[in-house]
């Protein structure tokens, strides 16, 4: 008999760290993407539990949601770039004047670190252009 | 050190720490302007893995009987959740995306050892290989240059792990409740049990084998004593025919048999399958044993007929043995339970994907100024 509670373990641990992520997280592709996590630990419940009846309705189940989930990518990426071609950022806090009404906006005290610079590429000269000073003829 | 100390613990003690060092971790971990160190966050969160898989193999036992079967799901559950963690913790969305491709992939290993192989190389083809692909495109789309305040900073971390840890707990600490570590005895058990037990499984098998020796056997002597063999362990299983002698050592069997263990949940339409498969198990074993033992009490036995019915008794016996697990061929089983009983719903899925697809077109299409 195969024993079930692992992988229900398992499951039940990616669906909470997925739900820190949806909860913490401000980028809404990363959002998206610890959602599509927390869908994978239900997914992993349902395969354990059809290995555990013998039967293949729980298989079933995760194939459609697959499908619902592949729906949901592709209406949610578009709908980022539609929010991104308005904003010229991802952030979910930009939204927040759809808050509920009565609550305090969310302000952010801390100030973001200073850009790294930008490290020095080696950069070529423009095509065509002549070359400062001859070079030495080279035997 | 901390698992040392966590060992000690009762279950809930373990989850409790799991819970509490994996919120503390994540809280470290999350992005943040000031204040995030990696180092310490991996430490907490390694200690906190440590803890559930202890609470895990202290109270459901081993997660497979075989060690490669262990070595794999160890492997796969610990990619799942730690490359799962990467995925909270990092900073850069398109290290995120490839690290969920990771999730995905130890997620497939999982499935794998779930006897799913279809779904499986339907996960990997679509999430990894396509969805991950067009996340990939969006994130190089909306690129920010340097720190932004949506890769950098986190919206209530403290109490955004706390939530997650708990929920998580709390779904342990059920499964604990339901697991045979904590049943007492009499009470019902949540999960239905098996139909055939480990117990009858060995006896199966061994029968099965003592079968298939005894159909090879040149000798009669040899034939008639690994028959007799396989007609003890059948009998510890689904037990003796009304008017069936047992033979010596088998009376009392150690167990009760199948049928008197499936009896008091003869409501359930799987049940009565299995007790008539092993009625007629049983009635089949005492058919052939008593042709066997006419023919080799007779002055030239037939040795080949004797043969064929033990090799038809063993498949039989193989088909008990089966009972309650997937089949083998699973693309032809899920295909079968797709278009026969979930039809509709398969169209309805169709359906859907048609319209996302019209959906997204409509959403991400450029309106130019003058045009509807």
């Amino acid at each position: 008999m195969i024993p079930v509670w692992h992988f229900l373990a398992v499951g039940a641990i990616l669906f909470g760290i997925g739900l820190v992520g949806f909860l913490t997280r401000r980028n809404l592709i990363t959002v998206f993407l610890c959602a599509e996590m927390m869908m994978q630990g239900v997914v992993l419940n349902l395969v354990a539990f059809s290995r555990y009846h013998g039967n293949m309705g729980g298989q079933v189940f995760a194939l459609f949601i697959i499908t619902v989930a592949a729906c949901e990518a592709g209406l949610a990426l578009a709908l980022f770039l539609t929010v991104y071609r308005r904003n010229r950022s991802l952030d979910s806090e930009d939204w927040q004047a759809v808050r509920e009404a009565g609550l305090p906006p969310a302000v952010d005290v801390e100030p973001l670190p200073p850009a790294e610079p930008e490290p020095d590429y080696p950069t070529l000269p423009p095509a065509g252009a002549k070359p400062a000073e001859e070079e030495p003829a080279r035997v | 050190m901390t698992s040392f100390a966590v060992t000690d613990l009762n279950p809930v003690g373990q989850i409790a720490a799991a819970a509490l060092l994996g919120t503390a971790g994540l809280f470290v971990l999350l992005p943040k302007p000031r204040g995030r160190s990696v180092a310490a966050g991996l430490f907490l969160c390694l200690a906190a893995a440590v803890a559930a898989g202890l609470f895990v193999l202290s109270t459901f036992g081993r997660p497979s009987a075989d060690v490669v079967g262990q070595v794999l799901f160890w492997l796969f559950a610990a990619g799942a959740v730690g490359f799962g963690v990467v995925l909270v913790a990092q900073r850069n969305p398109a290290r995120g995306a490839i690290a969920f491709a990771f999730v995905i992939l130890s997620t497939c290993g999982l499935f794998l050892l779930l006897a799913a192989p279809f779904l499986m190389a339907a996960t990997l083809i679509i999430y990894a290989g396509a969805i991950i692909v067009t996340f990939l495109f969006v994130l190089m789309l909306s690129r920010t240059e340097g720190p932004s305040d949506e890769n950098d900073r986190t919206r209530e971390p403290l109490l955004g792990s706390l939530a997650g840890f708990a929920f998580a707990g709390l779904v342990l600490f059920a499964l604990y409740l339901s697991s045979p570590a904590s049943a007492s005895d009499g009470a019902p058990r949540p999960l239905p049990a098996p139909p055939v037990t480990d117990a009858d499984r060995a006896d199966l098998a061994a029968a099965a084998d003592a079968l298939e020796k005894a159909a090879q056997a040149s000798d009669a002597k040899d034939l008639g004593r690994l028959a007799r063999e396989a007609r003890l362990r059948l009998g510890a299983v689904v037990g003796y025919a009304p008017g069936e002698t047992p033979p010596p050592g088998g009376d009392g069997p150690p167990r009760p048999t199948v049928q008197e263990r499936l009896q008091p949940a003869r409501t359930d339409a799987r049940t009565w399958t299995v007790i008539d498969q092993a009625d007629k198990l049983r009635d089949r074993a005492k058919d052939v044993s008593d042709r066997l033992d006419n023919n080799l009490l007779g002055a030239n036995p037939n040795l080949d007929a004797v043969r064929q019915d033990l090799n038809s008794l063993r498949e039989d016996t193989v088909l008990l043995y089966g009972r309650g697990e997937l089949p083998a061929r699973n693309v032809s089983a899920v295909g079968f339970a797709l278009y026969s009983e979930h039809l509709l719903a398969v169209e309805m899925a169709g359906t859907l994907l048609l319209v996302a697809t019209i959906g997204a077109v409509a959403i991400a299409h450029r309106r130019r100024e003058g045009v509807a």
